[in-house]
């Protein structure tokens, strides 16, 4: 999923530089200019009315269930129908990546031994027909999680962590128990309690209950797999129309109650979402002011951008925040030659970092070269730091030292250089773009790479997500991206890292990295308590990590967003990497 | 004297006897696309786990790619999954939506893979905007293309002449991707004649219909209108120098009966049938006018379907796309053997 954030120290020593007005405390004087709503509330109002238009390139990504999604854009969004237990803070800043109640009155109360997790839910919420809202509701939400087949593209977090039943727990809809309430890892006392009970202690709960899966689903409106057409909202809006990729439209829910959801706002009169408009038309669209907003949130087209930057007027009304992905190179440690770290660190060295970051858009639209692993919106990073670990010289010589990779060619027992192959998915031109530079670059010390493109559709369950085909072809450079499902190293590292999370099919610890001190450091991560003890392990998997030289750091990513003159309330929300769309207002 | 019923009409039979064979062709085109959808990559080594794993969401346990494998119904032989895929066209079938065994009519295509809801809606949903596109333009580029054709060989050699076939030949040359995105700068942002194109129901508004056409229509007429003007102009030079046309003009008719009724009729027979093979391609899905235009027509949805490697949503738009080819021809040989009784035979 593509949660995002931008870097507190980056944005705002951006927004520093060029905000014209602006100050970097988000101070009462109204800023203006180029990334000025990275930091600051942009026309803030409370005018209600109009009609608040979105459009989108493609269709819904995944899902309008709350509980069968696993996109940023759906994430961000599904805060105007749905109210999860807990939520990220809607300002600007830093502040948008800190997690915070939403329909639970206060953060989850954790038992002695770590195992148990207490949410108390607000008494007054009402799904759109008035009904209450009681916490049985949210314990059945969670509860259809576990019907992987009907709900396949949601986070599988609470199958994996509650405690486990026999037999295990099906799902709702071949639950036999009464009024389907047969989960018994999570317990509903009263109406306004919900108890989570746990397989083993995870600090991180907070966070897993802020995605949208725990937004309450009465069981009697329950449409199974047709819930996406018409989710019951507890949220500002609820749908009143849905053609699947073609339209939704969103008009205000009259059972809303602002005073139990400050995260959100009820301005527009309707919101109206088109989907699958041509890129460039949507661009158009948006510079036009026919729509306000480009759902996904993943930056303008080429042409777009060209024209923003160049005129003044429009680049005032553009941010270009860091999105929260980060694009590396997985070396996998399992393929020889690089089953020698030599082997790998020579293609760290190697590596044209220049051409790297320009075949994903150069800076505005590629983002800043990494040296590290974990983006700068990720808590404790190296990146957030403001320090720096630079271990291959990503960011000091961003050419590449050959005279180094071929040092470490020489202690790998690879003089001459060797052969091996790079996957990229083939129908996206950034990747493409990268896999072909970093064919140039390795070419210098001799490192042969092959070109294996495969559709985005299969990539990782059929090939590079296949340890077994990847071991079978020689793939051992692959090239993918990265979003943290919450913004903490624990998010950000276990499942593209840590051994346990390697698997046979839609594998994402791509560089199959099995190292005991990485592992070790994500296991204590899992259960330290103490936050500040917890984020200081982030740094220091990043650096590991590093030093096995499993991954090679592309960019942090950033995107070029244009904000739309007739928005108000509009500014970044960190934790999505775009407009916050759960305040949007319009002049 | 035992009385003989009445042989059937030759057209009648014609026509029972080409339904029969479209509908074995369909069947045909079924098994085609299965196979290649289906078969082929199981023969290429992929697995129904391999395939069930590109639905499933980021990071999936086994359990997680088993369950959709089982949803899906790639758990079942091959041959089993046919079976059911034509019976659901013919009877119908039910899908599991979890809280209720949903029934979807025939003709049901499937169940999306990724949408998880009936094909059949999805798709058919589609089909006004397709349609309303595709006949739109047809009358268009069928009255300028033929017109423009006729004059242009009447006047042949004149500025006319050369102007025109100057500007079917761009018209041919230049793709529908670069002529709608110029008309869409142009007339929507430029000077908002057209601004916002977005396809609005006949039945709801149908001015705003026929404006938010219009650029589509043009675009994609402007195409088909330089072909069809290339192609009535060569009929009809080749058509104006036959012997007959001289006989006629030697009877003394007057020059536009001659063109219109011996000429020009002459002229349109292959018109007729490219006009039903274009009809029916363009039913099928226009798909760079719809992608250019963001139409959400059948076009769209099968760039969608393939996409998202949606198996039931490529099988389904690929048998609608073919019914309509085969449906058009169906017509287009119909009327040939109404006004020819060689083909009859």
């Amino acid at each position: 999923m593509g949660v995002t954030a931008f870097g507190a120290v980056a944005a705002l020593a951006l927004a520093a530089c060029s905000s014209s007005t602006s100050t970097t405390s988000g101070g009462p004087t109204p800023a203006t200019g180029f990334n000025a709503g990275i930091t600051h509330v942009m026309n803030p109002s409370s005018q209600k009315g109009g009609t608040l238009n979105f459009a989108s390139s493609s269709g819904i990504p995944d899902s309008t269930d709350p509980g069968n999604t696993y996109y940023a854009q759906m994430w961000n969004l599904s805060r105007l129908y749905a109210m999860p237990l807990m939520t990220y803070k809607s300002c600007p800043g830093k502040c948008g990546g800190q997690v915070v109640p939403m329909l639970a009155t206060a953060p989850g109360v954790i038992s002695d031994n770590g195992l148990t997790w207490t949410y108390h839910i607000q008494p007054n919420v009402h799904f759109e027909d008035g009904t209450l809202v009681t916490s049985s509701d949210v314990k059945y939400a969670v509860e259809r999680t576990f019907d992987r087949g009907k709900f396949p593209l949601g986070p599988g977090y609470f199958p994996a962590l509650l405690a486990p039943q026999k037999p295990a727990y099906p799902g709702p809809y071949k639950d036999r128990s009464k009024n389907l309430m047969g989960l018994k890892a999570v317990e509903t006392p009263n109406p306004t309690t919900i108890v989570f009970h746990l397989a083993k202690p995870f600090a991180d709960f907070n966070y897993v209950v802020a995605i949208p899966q725990t937004a309450p689903v009465p069981p009697n409106k329950d449409t199974g797999a047709n819930y996406q057409l018409h989710p019951i909202s507890t949220g500002p809006y609820m749908f009143q129309s849905y053609q699947i990729n073609k339209q939704l439209t969103m008009v205000p829910n009259p059972h809303w109650n602002p005073a139990t959801d400050p995260n959100a706002k009820q301005l527009p009169s309707k919101i109206v979402l088109t989907f699958n408009v041509n890129p460039n038309d949507v661009d158009n669209r948006l510079l036009a002011g026919d729509i306000q907003v480009d759902l996904p949130g993943t930056g303008v087209q080429a042409a777009a951008r060209t024209k923003i930057l160049t005129t003044p007027s429009l680049k005032a009304q553009s941010d270009n925040p860091v999105s929260g992905f980060s694009w590396f190179f997985g070396l996998n440690t399992r393929v020889p030659p690089l089953t020698n770290i030599h082997c790998r660190m020579a293609i760290e060295y190697a590596a044209n970092k220049t051409n790297n970051q320009t075949a994903y858009g150069g800076p505005f639209a590629g983002g800043a070269i990494a040296s590290t692993v974990a983006p700068p919106n990720v808590v404790g990073s190296v990146a957030a730091s403001g320090k720096k670990f630079d271990l291959y010289e990503a960011t000091t010589k961003p050419q590449g030292d050959l005279t180094k990779a071929k040092q470490q060619l020489q202690q790998c027992g690879q003089p001459n250089g060797f052969s091996t192959g790079i996957t990229y998915r083939s129908d996206r031109p950034k990747e493409v773009s990268a896999a072909q530079a970093m064919q140039a670059s390795l070419a210098r010390v001799g490192i042969k790479l092959t070109l294996h493109g495969f559709p985005t559709a299969t990539y990782t369950s059929n090939f590079a997500g296949v340890p077994k085909y990847v071991h079978s072809h020689d793939l051992g450079i692959i090239v993918y991206g990265w979003a943290p499902d919450w913004p903490d190293g624990y998010g950000e590292f276990y499942y593209i890292v840590h051994g346990a999370a390697i698997s046979p099919v839609g594998n994402t610890n791509l560089e199959e990295l099995n190292d005991p001190k990485v592992n070790s450091l994500l296991d204590k991560f899992a259960t330290t308590t103490d936050a500040a003890l917890r984020n200081s392990y982030t740094a220091q998997i990043d650096m590991q990590v590093m030093r096995d030289a499993a991954i090679l750091p592309n960019v942090f990513a950033k995107a070029l967003l244009y904000r739309s003159p007739k928005l108000t309330n509009v500014y970044v929300q960190s934790y999505y990497g775009m407009y916050n769309y759960a305040v949007l207002g319009l002049k | 004297m035992i009385a003989r019923a009445p042989a059937p009409h030759p057209v009648i039979t014609f026509i029972v006897r080409r339904l029969i064979a479209t509908v074995f062709l369909l069947i045909v085109v079924s098994m085609v696309t299965f196979s290649i959808f289906f078969l082929l990559p199981r023969l290429a080594g992929q697995t129904t786990y391999g395939l069930a794993a590109q639905y499933v969401g980021r990071s999936p346990t086994p359990a997680a790619v088993h369950a959709i494998e089982r949803q899906l119904g790639l758990d079942v032989p091959l041959p089993v999954q046919y079976g059911r895929f034509l019976k659901g066209i013919v009877f119908g079938r039910h899908f599991d939506s979890g809280t209720s065994k949903a029934y979807c009519p025939p003709p049901c295509f499937g169940y999306s893979f990724k949408n998880q809801q009936p094909v059949w809606p999805m798709m058919i949903s589609s089909v006004p905007v397709t349609v309303s596109l595709a006949i739109g333009a047809a009358i268009l580029w069928l009255v300028g293309g033929v017109s423009i054709g006729v004059l242009s060989a009447l006047r042949r050699g004149t500025l006319f002449d050369r102007f025109s076939m100057g500007v079917a030949l761009a018209g041919v040359s230049l793709p529908i991707f670069f002529t709608g995105l110029i008309a869409l700068a142009l007339f929507s942002y430029r000077w908002p004649i057209f601004p916002n194109v977005q396809f609005v129901p006949f039945t709801q508004n149908p001015l705003l219909w026929a404006k938010n056409l219009i650029l589509p229509w043009v675009t994609l007429a402007f195409l088909y209108a330089a072909l069809y003007a290339r192609l009535t102009r060569a009929g009809m030079l080749e058509t104006m120098n036959e012997d007959y046309i001289r006989t006629a003009r030697a009877k003394g008719l007057p020059e536009r009966t001659v063109i219109v009724k011996h000429g020009l009729r002459a002229a349109l027979t292959p018109i007729v049938t490219i006009f039903g093979l274009d009809i029916g391609l363009l039913l099928g899905g226009a798909v760079i006018t719809e992608v250019t235009f963001s139409l959400h027509g059948l076009g769209q949805f099968t760039i969608l379907a393939i996409d998202s490697q949606d198996l039931p949503e490529i099988m389904g738009v690929t048998m609608l796309a073919a019914f309509f080819i085969v449906f058009a021809n169906l017509v287009v040989d119909i009327l040939y053997a109404y006004v020819d009784p060689r083909v009859r035979s």
